[in-house]
């Protein structure tokens, strides 16, 4: 996932939306995912996603994105056909395992929700400056900024400690450890021991990002510290009219079908 | 051992590398230099096979690094990275360079003999906790871990960062006993004044391309190239340059010189 919680600098309608707008739509898609159990509905989520990603001009990171949540789909969809057993039998197994036409809707519905739900706050975040969340979150929603700074702080720290795993991961196949293997099992194995180089490195980071947050007078920071003005226009309005219409949509779509 | 041809790399669209063409032999010591984004590193990565190469073939000891697994290329090429944090990953010393040697050998009193020796050469307490040590000390011992498994060629990135002079020189004169023994090193540095101790060649990168390829001297002596690259000659060299003393690179070159000068003259007004 390393660089999809990354600003991608621009000038859309989305990126000029109250950061909090850009929050709130991205939490109704996911709230539309989970309320609604139509296949079709969620797909055509996925799809408003992949929109959303070429209004902002991140089309190529949303479909990165898509493939980058495959793998994981791909478990999840098999474990969920070969473990759940509603519904007529359609391929009988070794082992006492069968698949059901209920193990198979079950599982795209899963994959789907997930998928539904991951995309928009990953691309709320691509087109969000950190700090602006974080000062919305201050100055609008009223969190006391010890708990937005964590908020933030732990979303800029994604990328770089994925950016330290990757270098880890570098330094052991370089002294041969064989990290390249295609085994998953194996690699699942081998990884497990480079959590300590990386709980090291992690400790030490947050420990000097203390320091110097510290130094630079974190704790007389106030509400009115922020001097940007977060303004919600009519753009905004029409954004939270369009997330109001999609939850609905959602429980309409439940309770026809 | 080490052979690039026409090797490009490019990373999101933009060129690191372009077009580069060299071979090293075995036993060599070879400096790379360059200002920063060069692409040094991206060359050292490119070399053992961490990174593909977008366009050209890079072969170490025969072996193409595209269709050679990393950890395959691993047991011939030794790593250090610039960030000793990144790679140390057990609990005392002597556990950390275990972990290489058990990747490296089968042969346990093989493993024993060649961890005895790798202590001593560093002369480490195995059980000291290496997350508690300075980070002269945790590069040393991700040094040690490194030539413990006996590689053949060695590539250090940026092995000196941060280090003090005592720390330094002791990493220094390992390695440059292991290059006396026949191992191949080539070490990316940004200190002209150790580039010029130790290093018998020099790679000059600027802007992922290779501008200079020669020995020692000779490159420190091409001002327009070390130019481009945004590096100085060492300190000395540029000293005995003002005074119109031409290869001139260490302080007892400079002084013999001197000397002569003072003695010539003396004798002159008698």
């Amino acid at each position: 996932m390393k660089g999809f919680f990354d600003y991608v600098p621009g000038s859309s309608y989305l990126h000029r939306l109250n950061p909090l707008t850009k929050l709130l739509l991205a939490l109704m898609i996911c709230i539309a995912a989970f309320i609604s159990a139509n296949h079709l509905f969620l797909v055509m989520l996925i799809v408003l996603n992949l929109g959303i990603g070429a209004q902002a001009g991140i089309f190529t990171r949303s479909v990165m994105l898509l493939k980058g949540l495959l793998k994981l789909c791909i478990i999840i969809f098999l474990l969920q056909v070969l473990f759940i057993r509603d519904g007529n039998v359609l391929v009988k197994l070794p082992l006492n395992i069968f698949i059901t036409d209920g193990g198979i809707s079950s599982a795209f519905m899963v994959v789907f929700r997930l998928v539904t739900a991951t995309m928009p706050l990953a691309l709320m975040l691509s087109i969000t400056q950190i700090n602006d969340l974080s000062n919305v979150l201050v100055t609008k929603l009223r969190i006391p900024y010890p708990y937005a700074f964590a908020l933030t702080t732990a979303i800029r720290f994604i990328p770089v400690f994925a950016n330290e795993m990757t270098g880890i991961i570098e330094a052991q196949t370089s002294r041969g450890v064989q990290l390249d293997t295609r085994n998953i099992f194996k690699k699942i194995k081998l990884v497990l021991p480079l959590c300590v180089p990386l709980l090291i490195t992690s400790v030490r980071k947050i420990e000097g990002s203390a320091i110097s947050a510290e130094l630079r007078g974190f704790h007389l920071r106030t509400k009115n510290s922020c001097y940007k003005k977060y303004a919600v226009n009519i753009n905004d309005i029409c954004v939270i009219m369009i997330s109001v219409v999609i939850v609905g949509s959602a429980i309409l779509v439940n309770s026809i079908f | 051992m080490i052979n690039l041809q026409n090797v490009s790399f490019s990373y999101n669209n933009e060129k690191v590398l372009s077009n580069i063409s060299l071979h090293i032999d075995k036993g060599e010591f070879t400096a790379i230099i360059g200002s920063n984004g060069a692409g040094k590193s991206t060359l050292c990565r490119i070399m053992n096979g961490l990174l593909k190469p977008s366009s050209g073939t890079v072969t170490v000891n025969g072996m193409d690094t595209r269709t050679t697994k990393s950890s395959i290329l691993a047991r011939h090429i030794g790593f250090l990275f610039q960030n000793p944090d990144r790679q140390i990953c057990k609990n005392t010393v002597g556990e950390e360079i275990r972990f290489s040697l058990d990747i490296a050998f089968t042969d346990k009193s093989m493993i024993e003999k060649r961890l005895f020796e790798t202590l001593s050469l560093f002369d480490f307490d195995a059980d000291s906790n290496p997350f508690h040590l300075s980070r002269g000390e945790r590069q040393q011992v991700a040094l040690a871990s490194i030539i413990a498994a006996e590689p053949e060629i060695l590539i250090l990135d940026e092995p000196t960062t941060g280090l003090d002079y005592v720390e330094c020189m002791k990493i220094m004169s390992i390695i440059k006993k292991l290059n006396d023994k026949g191992i191949t090193v080539i070490m990316v540095c940004h200190d002209m004044e150790i580039v010029l101790d130790f290093a018998q060649r020099i790679l000059v990168l600027a802007e992922g391309r290779l501008i200079a390829d020669g020995e020692t001297r000779e490159i420190f002596k091409m001002e327009e190239i070390l130019r481009q690259a945004s590096l100085l000659p060492p300190q000395i060299a540029r000293l005995a340059a003002r005074f119109g003393f031409d290869d001139v690179f260490y302080v007892d070159e400079m002084t013999d010189i001197v000397l002569k000068r003072i003695k010539n003259r003396r004798k002159r007004t008698g």
